[in-house]
């Protein structure tokens, strides 16, 4: 891949090394359960991926593949084409979050920050500098297991950029952090790959990655079900409507029929467009001399997207309303 | 914002290796309370029940028996703070490990240093280095206080240079120093035997990765196994019994005794310390092995 490249974005000087993720055919089964089955896919530099998926589709494992820690049944992930076994300053290279609270409850944030650092060699400072970029510098020197699951969001995060490196891993790291936390995590999100760095985020939450990530990874029982990217992710999987609303309704009805568009009627006299763009209906619409009130498209919501997609692919369901019915 | 203000050393040559990974496991263990209510116990209980051992023993000089007195040993009663230590050292070699794995944050670990036989190595020399300082202050001030008691009672010293089983025919109660036969060995071979221990316990915590599987096996493997091999007939346990780790280590601590009660039970000092320590190599190997295929 490209390396040793200094882009500039907006303006500012960016990071120098880049870091492509890419996994191909890679498996993981655990005795009968496949948790990951042929993923293939690429997370890019500068850019902040989602990676999506329903509860045990494999996004956890697939990440601790990326990290060497579970070994794959089938297949490679590899970060510039190298193995995560073969670098030499792991931390300064690939940082993780992988689960908050995995901290010694007895030890404090600084000392288990001050320990990760010693085994890549990165200096003491380092330490306060992440402390203070995550707002935890007052209660450095307090146990880790007193704190919030908040808190213990930060410390991981704090410990994942410890070796200021080019690639980030988070496994659904706004669990736990309060509106004012995930704004601040969408923020960091977005500068630290402003910096160009790779950022790989997964998340349940598919509202905050609409706002979050500009690029997903969706999977379903372990296989991939997109690799896209947010916009592209929900035009190609929603049929585009626009709702037109005019003082000639049926005549603009008449002339987007005649076009090849197909036209129902919604609520209060508007138009639900299918077949056509906005673009081209306010063009059409133009052309024939009728005047418009409203041109809007209709947009699905990632989160009905992503229902849509991988509602045969979730493992569990919860308690249907036909059964509490049958219950009460 | 998140560039750095602290410039990291250049990544130019060496790679994360053994110094580093000794390093964070030093600050690890210093750094949980843990580990400084081990060491307090493993001194202050060993000085204090072999101070208490010694004092009971002494009060029981005069109503001994020319075979009893024969098997007075001065030094073993200075390092009964062992039987104590061993348990604690067991605790502190598993925790150690089994800490990690309950908390998650062993994943945290390996992934800062892929090599995970390096991690392992740096644990067992960071526990295993300081487990061996304070056992080994703790057995030498063990067995200067002990041999205080045994005077304040009215014992004599041996003539220096004098072997510690010659002893048979004395009236008063014997104290020794460093410098009688075997009292230098079994000092030293106490620390050492505590240090193995360790190593035991921390290769289980591997193996195991529960700190409560982890502790009861090594419990067991000092104190149930024995007991399961006491009610075997003697002809069968005769002959395991002294390749059992907690007899491994009464052999590399007694003293008078080898001759006397224990003749022929027990293995030599030397070779007891030898099987020890081939016992935690074993160990210590299999966790590697283990920890390098397993899934972390
Ligand atoms: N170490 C393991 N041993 C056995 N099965 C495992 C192990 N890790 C994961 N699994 C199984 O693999 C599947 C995928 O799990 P994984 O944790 O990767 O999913 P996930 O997408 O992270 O789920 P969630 O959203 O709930 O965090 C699940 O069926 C899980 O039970
Ligand atoms: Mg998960």
């Amino acid at each position: 891949m490209i390396s040793e490249i200094a882009l500039v974005l907006s303006g500012h000087a960016v990071w120098g090394r880049l870091l492509m993720i890419e996994a191909t055919g890679l498996s993981k089964t655990y005795g009968k359960t496949r948790a990951v089955d042929g993923l293939s896919f690429e997370v890019r530099p500068g850019a902040v991926t989602g990676f999506l998926g329903p509860n045990g589709s494999g996004k956890s494992t697939t990440m601790r593949m990326v990290l060497g820690l579970d070994r794959p049944t089938a297949g490679t992930v590899t970060l510039d084409g190298r193995q995560y076994h073969d670098l030499k300053w792991p931390l300064r290279e690939v940082g993780a979050l992988l689960e908050a609270k995995s901290i010694h409850p007895g030890r404090s944030a600084r000392n288990h920050l001050w320990s990760l650092a010693q085994t890549n060699a990165i200096p003491k400072g380092r330490v306060d500098e992440v402390l203070e970029l995550v707002g935890l510098t007052a209660v450095a020197d307090r146990k880790a297991g007193k704190f919030s699951l908040g808190m213990s969001q930060r410390l991981g995060i704090a410990s994942a950029l410890l070796g200021d490196p080019g690639v980030l891993l988070f496994d659904e790291p706004v669990n736990g952090l309060d509106p004012e936390g995930i704004l601040w995590v969408r923020t960091l999100f977005h500068s630290l790959a402003g910096e160009g760095r790779t950022i790989f985020v997964s998340s349940h939450l598919m509202s905050e990655m609409a706002l979050t990530a500009t690029d997903l990874v969706v999977i379903g029982r372990g296989r991939l079900i997109a690799d896209t990217t947010v916009d592209d992710f929900i035009n190609s999987n929603t049929e585009a409507t626009v709702l037109v609303r005019s003082p000639e309704a049926s005549r603009l009805a008449e002339v987007l029929t005649s076009s090849g568009a197909s036209v129902v009627n919604g609520d209060n006299g508007s138009l639900l467009v299918t077949g056509a763009r906005s673009s081209q209906i306010g063009e059409a619409a133009h052309a024939a001399g009728i005047a418009l009130h409203e041109l809007s498209p209709q947009q699905a919501s990632l989160e009905e997207v992503f229902m849509d997609l991988t509602s045969d692919a979730v493992d569990f369901h919860g308690i249907t309303s036909a059964t509490t019915r049958a219950a009460s | 914002m998140t560039t750095l203000a602290v410039p990291l050393p250049s990544t130019e040559s060496g790679r994360a290796g053994l110094r580093h990974a000794i390093r964070s496991e030093w600050t690890k263990l210093r750094s949980v309370r843990s580990t400084w209510i081990s060491l307090a116990v493993i001194v202050v209980a060993g000085i204090g029940l072999s101070a208490l051992v010694s004092n009971v023993e002494a009060t029981r000089w005069a109503n001994l028996g020319p075979v009893d007195r024969a098997q007075f040993d001065p030094v073993r009663f200075s390092q009964t703070g062992e039987f104590i230590s061993q348990f604690v050292v067991g605790v502190l070699g598993a925790l150690v490990v089994t800490s990690e794995y309950s908390t998650g944050s062993i994943r945290t670990t390996l992934a800062a240093m892929p090599r995970r036989t390096t991690v392992l190595v740096a644990k067992a020399m960071v526990v295993g280095a300081v487990v061996f300082v304070v056992t080994q202050i703790t057995a030498f001030i063990s067995f200067f206080v002990s041999q205080e008691v045994l005077t304040a009672h009215g014992g004599k010293a041996l003539p220096a240079g004098s072997s510690i089983v010659t002893q048979l025919r004395t009236s008063v109660i014997p104290v020794v120093t460093l410098a009688n036969g075997g009292a230098v060995r079994a000092v030293i071979l106490c620390g050492v035997y505590l240090t193995m221990l360790t190593l035991i316990a921390l290769g289980i915590g591997f193996i195991l990765r529960h700190s409560a599987g982890a502790i009861s096996l090594y419990v067991g493997l000092l104190l149930v196994i024995p007991l399961v091999i006491g009610i075997l007939p003697s002809s069968i346990s005769g002959s395991i019994e002294k390749y059992l780790p907690s007899n491994l280590g009464l052999a590399m601590i007694v003293v008078t005794t080898r001759k006397t009660d224990f003749a022929g039970v027990l293995l030599s000092p030397w070779a007891a310390t030898g099987l020890l320590a081939l016992y935690a190599a074993i160990i210590v190997v299999l966790a590697a092995w283990v920890l390098a295929r397993r899934d972390a």
